[in-house]
């Protein structure tokens, strides 16, 4: 494990002088192996720190505060905002562990029952969330024109809640058309309410994603039974950071790069599933001031594009399968490769036959040659150049150890393994890419020093910014938050301009509540999709916005 | 509601037909993946229509193919299909029961019962919904429809061109309403007239419709259109599972199944996509144009298409290269899965292939129901074969 290293300690000013009050932001970005935790002023880091990941996830989070803590030197009572990019939730889902018993209500009979609740679920996180048992198809939900298919059945809900009681843990309550008109989920929730209780959690589907019955429905079940492994996640982080004399808000990262509230976070879990790569893109947005662009995380075994638009991940547009099931919530748009620093070259005379897909991982300093071992890796290919000139922080070895083994490579085949790799990152940059024109690139990760910079076409410049190795972390702190919201409107009868507006209120509505201060809550996205096969000039609107937290 | 059904084996058997196939969940899968791909960048999302096929499946209804040759020439035989918003489908699936209702108002006008579905399209929605339907009805498939790709509108069939109509047609939503259209030989007016019901009901509805009899299925059909999907679905798949080219498996499926030849011509990334709204000619479709910038052997070539929902036409640095009704699929190289016009994005890659239109849709009528200049081109009919002959 790498203890934490101070990089500019500013501890005096401001210690013990509280009338200049400084605003101290703490981030954490909890990966699968480390936990980092930065300690931020404005934009300078004060302090970096990795602790190892704990089963718990909260262990390495409380570690890795202590060591930010106690290297900056910084007064408690100075951090104003404590936030994180956590995988509880993700967790919770894949190992099936500590899931509510979840109580499963659908607004659409006498529509939609050819295909009932948990279609398609695996049968293991089926059973771990009460299965078939507590599912129930409710006479309601709307026409896309916010007619009722039928009136809502509210004796058959109370009834459902009474066989009920006891039994679950959680509620999720999806309509047909609820993303459009809420009246019935709205209306069950309350009889809900009035038959188990005020406390009893209730997840609806219109809060959580958009058309698409099936997988809103997914997504919002999932939410409903990991509620209290996040809840009992945000206590616990409440009272490891008040217990070290902070008194702070806590935020959590959500999907899409933006923060949202702790207590904001415990109703809505899923919305942190992808809260890890979202934190990092936000990372290298912050620290290489770069809004719009590609990010390239290059880690030992495998590569992470993302694609920046105005300084948020670009959302995934096809389905997203979380422990299995299909949702459609909104979470980034990554492409994966297999390329990192470990990965091997794998050759024949000088020509190289291909880039992995296996990597020697964390071996690399056992096996690559650079380390006197058989392979040739990525890493082995940039030593071999001379383009690694220093030690990364995060790594205990030295970049080379055996210089004669890396001599003894011949030139051409470093040459052709060089142009392989460029020609790898070139492509998947191509992929991710929505303009003909090239746009600038942020490199980070630990095998971003590893991998060629120069001349990427496609790219108008590389960067790598400072503190690259903790961008996730870093990515955590910045007080943005993100909110959309949507509706269907009908342009031959309706105006569009007014239809924007009024969409653009709600979102803006959502954005408050999720913690914003509302006049600082700017558009960043409007996006149309018309209807297909349908007359007239129908469309969906959809609106993303942002705003500050402080 | 209609008479209870044997089942599909019985009715075989009844037949004397011994040769048919049972459609399990992993023929259903290859079926609607070769549809999606004959759907010309139409047909709608195939993810209810497969979970629907799935859990008749898994209730234990069985699911059974035959030859048209097989079925007698008196049968009376019927489609069922979806019609309406694809988006209004993925929010609001049907009742188990949409189908059944049809088709038995259906019977019921007619006055004999319907012993055989004929599906309507290739297309990711109305391809296993006519699965569905079979099983839920109790009585097997005929290998045949009505296009062997999906088009727009309801009459633009090979039975309407070759002399028969979708009348009666019935149609029906979840809270059992119905309507029957029984406009004669006007098959123009019952398409309008079901598009609007379907809007009436909330954007889609469930219809029953060209009840055909066994002779009429085999004269009028394109006969064989399941067993050409399903080769091509399962060339796609098996290219993904063994790491094959999926575009050339495909080529090659085609080949021994229709023993046509498909053309590869294009390689590309979407770089503009012009969706037209406000045209007054826009009657409940989305209209528009794709521009697609070429890559690796294609760089420097520039390729557009015009769509109606589906791909309508194609053109390489301004060449004319496939006119409706010859298919036109954007692929993605790797997987072969289709890039609809319904979900194509800025910056989408994919391979263009174009695959000549079964003969029996390229008749003079075909061509005048269904060709370039009923899409509003001054442009004649040329087979895709021809104005590819230089790539033979």
């Amino acid at each position: 494990m790498e203890a934490g290293r101070t990089v500019r300690n500013l501890g005096v000013v401001g210690v013990g002088n509280m009338e200049t009050k400084r605003e101290l932001r703490v981030g954490f970005d909890v990966g699968g192996t480390f936990t980092d935790g930065v300690l931020m002023c404005g934009r300078e880091v004060l302090a970096k720190a990795k602790s190892l990941t704990t089963p718990d996830v909260t262990g390495g989070i409380v570690e890795a505060l202590e060591a930010v803590m106690t290297k900056s030197g910084a007064n408690p009572a100075e951090v104003a905002m404590v936030s994180l990019g956590t995988t509880h939730t993700t967790n919770a889902l894949i190992e099936r562990r500590n899931l509510n018993q979840v109580g499963i209500f659908r607004l659409g009979a006498p529509a939609t029952t050819a295909i009932p609740p948990l279609t398609g679920w695996p049968e293991s996180l089926k059973e771990a969330i009460g299965g078939h048992e507590l599912v129930h198809i409710i006479r309601g939900g709307s026409e896309y024109d916010g007619r009722d298919i039928v009136p809502l059945d509210k004796k058959a809900i109370e009834d459902a809640c009474k066989s009920m009681k006891g039994k679950v843990d959680s509620v999720s309550i999806t309509g047909v058309f609820s993303p459009i008109i809420n009246d019935h989920e709205e209306q069950s929730a309350e009889i809900v309410r009035n038959v188990l209780g005020e406390d009893i959690p209730i997840t609806l589907s219109h809060r959580i994603a958009t058309i698409s019955l099936l997988e809103r429905e997914n997504s919002t079940i999932l939410n409903a039974s990991v509620i209290t492994v996040m809840r009992r996640a945000v206590n616990s982080l409440k009272a490891a950071v008040r217990k070290r004399g902070i008194d702070a808000p806590l935020f959590i990262v959500q999907n899409d790069g933006s923060v949202m509230s702790a207590d904001y976070a415990i109703d809505y879990p899923i919305f942190t599933v992808a809260s890890g790569p979202a934190a990092s893109v936000r990372g290298s947005v912050y620290l290489s001031g770069i809004e719009d662009g590609v990010v390239v995380d290059i880690g030992g075994t495998s590569t992470d594009v993302a694609y920046i638009v105005k300084g948020f991940p670009r959302e995934s547009s096809i389905t997203v399968n979380i422990g299995g099931v299909k949702t459609n919530i909104r979470c980034p748009d990554l492409l994966s490769i297999a390329l990192g620093g470990g990965t091997i070259v794998k050759h024949k005379d000088d020509d190289v036959i291909e880039l992995g897909p296996e990597s020697v991982g964390y071996n690399l300093v056992r096996l690559g040659k650079s380390f006197g071992g058989p392979l040739l890796t990525v890493h082995d290919t940039a030593v071999a150049l001379g383009k690694l000139q220093q030690k990364l922080d995060v790594f205990k070895t030295d970049y080379v150890t055996h210089p004669e083994k890396i001599n003894a490579v011949p030139k051409a085949l470093i040459k052709n393994a060089w142009v392989a790799i460029k020609t790898t990152i070139e492509e998947v940059i191509d992929k991710m890419k929505t303009t003909p024109e090239p746009v600038p690139a942020i490199f980070i990760g630990g095998g971003a020093l590893v991998v060629p910079r120069e001349k990427i076409i496609g790219v108008s410049e590389v960067l790598m910014p400072d503190h690259f190795e903790v961008g996730g972390a870093v990515g955590t702190t910045i007080a943005e938050i993100g909110a959309y919201a949507e509706g269907v409107v009908d342009l031959d009868i309706e105006d569009r301009a007014e239809a924007i507006v009024e969409v653009t209120e709600r979102a803006k509505d959502n954005a408050e509540a999720a913690g914003a201060i509302r006049n600082t809550v700017e558009v960043i996205d409007v996006e149309e999709i018309p209807f297909t096969y349908m007359p007239g000039k129908r469309e969906k609107i959809r609106i993303r916005v942002k705003g500050q937290v402080l | 509601m209609s008479n209870p059904r044997s089942n599909a084996r019985a009715i075989l058997e009844k037949w004397g037909i011994k040769n048919f196939r049972v459609i399990d969940k992993e023929a259903i899968s290859e079926i609607t993946l070769g549809a999606s791909i004959l759907a010309t960048g139409g047909g709608g999302d195939p993810e209810i229509g497969l979970l629907w096929t799935y859990k008749v499946i898994d209730e234990g209804k069985e699911i059974l193919m035959v030859d048209p040759i097989d079925v007698p020439d008196g049968i009376q035989t019927a489609s069922t299909a979806c019609l309406g918003a694809a988006i209004v489908l993925t929010e609001k699936p049907p009742s188990g029961e949409v189908l059944n209702l049809a088709m038995g108002r259906l019977e019921q006008y007619l006055g004999r019962p319907i012993q055989a579905t004929i599906p309507l399209e290739c297309g990711g929605v109305n391809s296993p919904v006519a699965y569905a339907a079979a099983g839920e009805l109790g009585v097997p498939v005929i290998d045949v429809d009505g296009m062997n790709r999906a088009f727009p509108e309801l009459q633009m069939t090979s039975w309407v061109t070759h002399g028969v109509h979708s009348s009666p047609t019935v149609s029906v939503d979840n809270r059992k309403n119905v309507t029957v259209i029984d406009t004669g030989d006007d098959d123009v007016l019952a398409e309008t007239l079901a598009r609007r019901v379907a809007m009436a009901y909330g954007g889609i509805s469930w219809i029953a419709t060209y009840p055909l009899t066994g002779k009429q299925v085999k004269e009028t059909s394109i006969l064989y259109s399941q067993s050409i999907a399903w080769a091509v679905g399962r060339a796609v798949m098996r290219a993904r599972r063994e790491h094959l080219d999926p575009i050339g498996e495909l080529l090659k499926s085609l080949k021994k199944e229709r023993n046509v030849e498909g053309f590869r011509v294009f390689s590309g990334k979407i770089v503009d996509i012009n969706r037209d709204f406000g045209s007054e000619t826009n009657k409940g479709f989305t209209l528009g144009s794709v521009t697609v910038d070429g890559i690796d052997t294609y760089k420097g070539q520039t390729a557009t298409l015009d769509f109606q929902n589906e791909w309508l036409n194609l053109r390489i640095d301004g060449k004319v290269l496939c006119l409706p009704p010859d298919l036109i699929a954007i692929l993605d190289s790797e997987t072969g899965e289709p890039i609809r016009t319904d979900i194509m994005k800025y910056g989408y890659r994919g391979t263009i292939v174009l695959i000549p239109a079964h003969e029996r849709m390229r008749t003079a009528k075909g061509i005048e129901m269904f060709g370039p200049r009923h899409f509003g081109y001054d442009l004649d009919y040329v087979p895709v074969e021809e104005l590819n002959s230089d790539r033979r």
